[in-house]
């Protein structure tokens, strides 16, 4: 009798409520559930505050949900955080590099929390160091690098342990066109390897570009999920949609995975954001 | 993983960053207490001579040496803790980056803790070599001394953490460092015997971490009176306040 592996991630009805003095309970997470197979990556959409960052801390075991399960390779990682993250890669959002050592030596370092020896830590750095375009640094300290090559050698960290499954938050926000580019091609020849992706990000093209499927957040909940394409189809269909990109200026295109936001969250992400932020 | 091997992987994690910085490291440990040791046992010492402090009497430079090891264990394991720890979880966030590895927040706090006592444990033990190496201490007074010292070391590192999960702003620890810690280190007893204090600020100090620490300390260096209350007094901080620091650090990370 054949195995059946387990999802790389499961999320099944994930709920988080945050408490603060003095605030009415806020609803960041309501009701989310997913699964993200070997190999796959899957994408979440939406402006900020829509729950995405919170569902990836609760995916990776660092927030407690309110109610809900989330699995890594079937290991829960609330009741389980050491042995389901043993398989875990995270590069989050804000900057978590440890400026206190060099661009090697970080890497080494943080080997360390995964149990690993030094040497194959340190062959593991090399070669990581070299396919992130990071070698000629190794001997630099993190507040010398540029803010794409930080981000690179975030992500390049978050694979020091060989991981199954990579959560990464808006890992291209503020990374040059090129830069952005050269880290596609890094996930997508990881994703070619077996390794799972659960990917947050701002960019449809990023999202159109790298995500078998995605799923579009807003105020907690999942409006849809499916394909870039297959929702692009099923919800504007394949007919040209006509818009004026500057004064004058009309021009005819096919439909695309922001025109779908648009159309299930009833507003574009710059006047959510807008609302939000009032 | 186990928890005592995460919890130690972390201390070594701080451990690297203090080798690295070796020479900052050694000489804020090293000068401070010998310049405390210049000016105050050899220069004050000088003018002052011997004192009494209830039926012994000694040398004040012995008094106050050992005054300097709580000194030593207050600032070290307070500052590392607060300040450190400030710069660690909010600029740094380091604890945010091992958190979602096999170690967990909980023994990334651990380990935190366990830095900041080290460091505490470190200065004092510079002070009490010294004391050994002038003759003012005894050798066996030392090394008795030195799970004290921990304990206690323990406690001002989870009053430092407390601080930094409270604290807006790197700015805002001033306040109970001001408020709190160098009101304790004037008036426990550091420089002068409690006794010289007006009875009601003499009752305050004496439930007091540092003053218990001291009494406690002056029994096993100096042969002072044994203050059987001391010990509960710094038990009961560090009961208090470990817990405390370890939940509102984890609060602080998760909300």
């Amino acid at each position: 009798m054949v195995e059946k592996m387990p999802s790389a991630l499961v999320i099944a009805d994930l709920k988080k409520v945050y408490h603060a003095k003095g605030h009415a309970p806020l609803t960041a997470v309501n009701g989310v559930s997913l699964e993200v197979r070997a190999g796959e990556c899957f994408g979440l959409l939406g402006p900020n505050g829509a729950g995405k960052s919170t569902i990836m801390k609760c995916a990776t075991g660092f927030y407690d949900p309110t109610a809900g399960r989330v699995e890594i390779e079937g290991v829960n990682v609330h009741r389980e955080p050491k042995r389901a993250r043993q398989v875990l890669g995270v590069c989050s959002q804000d900057d978590t590099l440890d400026t206190d050592f060099t661009v090697f030596d970080q890497m080494v370092q943080f080997a360390s929390f995964f149990g690993i020896r030094r040497i194959e830590a340190e062959h593991r750095s090399r070669e990581l160091l070299e396919r992130f375009g990071l070698s000629g640094k190794s001997d630099e300290l993190v507040e010398a690098l540029s803010g794409g090559m930080r981000r690179r050698l975030q992500v390049a960290r978050a694979l020091m342990n060989r991981p199954r499954l990579l959560v990464l938050d808006e890992p291209t926000t503020g990374l040059d066109p090129e830069a952005r580019r050269t880290l596609w091609e890094i996930l997508v020849e990881q994703r070619a390897g077996g390794l799972a992706i659960l990917l947050s990000t701002h960019y449809m093209e990023e999202a159109e570009r790298l995500c078998d499927r995605v799923a579009i957040i807003h105020q907690g909940k999942i409006l849809a999920c499916d394909s870039p394409e297959q929702l692009i189809l099923s919800e504007m269909g394949s007919q040209l949609i006509e818009e004026e990109v500057r004064t004058g200026v009309r021009i005819q295109r096919p439909p695309h995975l922001e025109d779908v936001y648009l159309k299930l969250t009833g507003a574009p992400l710059s006047q959510l954001e807008a609302r939000r932020s009032q | 993983m186990s928890a005592l091997v995460s919890i130690f992987t972390v201390w070594l994690r701080h451990f690297a960053v203090f080798r690295k910085n070796i020479v900052y490291g050694m000489i804020t440990t090293f000068v401070e207490p010998l310049l405390y040791l210049f000016s105050f046992g050899f220069g004050l010492g000088s003018v002052i001579g011997t004192i009494q402090v209830g039926n012994d009497h000694l040398s004040y430079r012995a008094f106050v040496l050992a005054g300097l090891v709580g000194q030593a264990v207050l600032f070290t394991s307070f500052f590392d803790g607060a300040y450190g720890g400030f710069v660690r979880m909010y600029y740094q966030r380091i604890f945010q980056a091992i958190s979602v590895t096999p170690i967990t927040l909980s023994e990334v706090l651990w380990g935190e803790l366990l830095w900041c006592a080290s460091r505490g444990v470190l200065s004092a033990a510079t002070v009490l070599l010294m004391g050994f190496l002038i003759g003012d201490f005894s050798a066996w007074g030392c090394v008795v001394a030195l799970p004290v010292i921990f304990l206690v070391s323990f406690f001002f590192a989870s009053v430092g953490m407390l601080v930094a999960a409270s604290s807006q702003t790197i700015e805002s620890i001033s306040y109970p460092q001001y408020l709190a810690i160098f009101p304790m280190f004037l008036f426990c007893g550091v420089y002068f015997p409690l006794a010289q204090l007006p009875q009601w600020a003499q009752g305050i100090a004496a439930f007091l971490p540092l003053t218990a620490l001291l009494s406690v300390v002056r029994f096993l260096l100096l042969g002072f009176e044994w203050e059987w209350w001391s010990l509960p007094i710094l038990l009961f901080w560090f009961v208090l306040f470990v817990p405390w620091a370890r939940s509102a650090m984890r609060k602080r990370m998760v909300n």
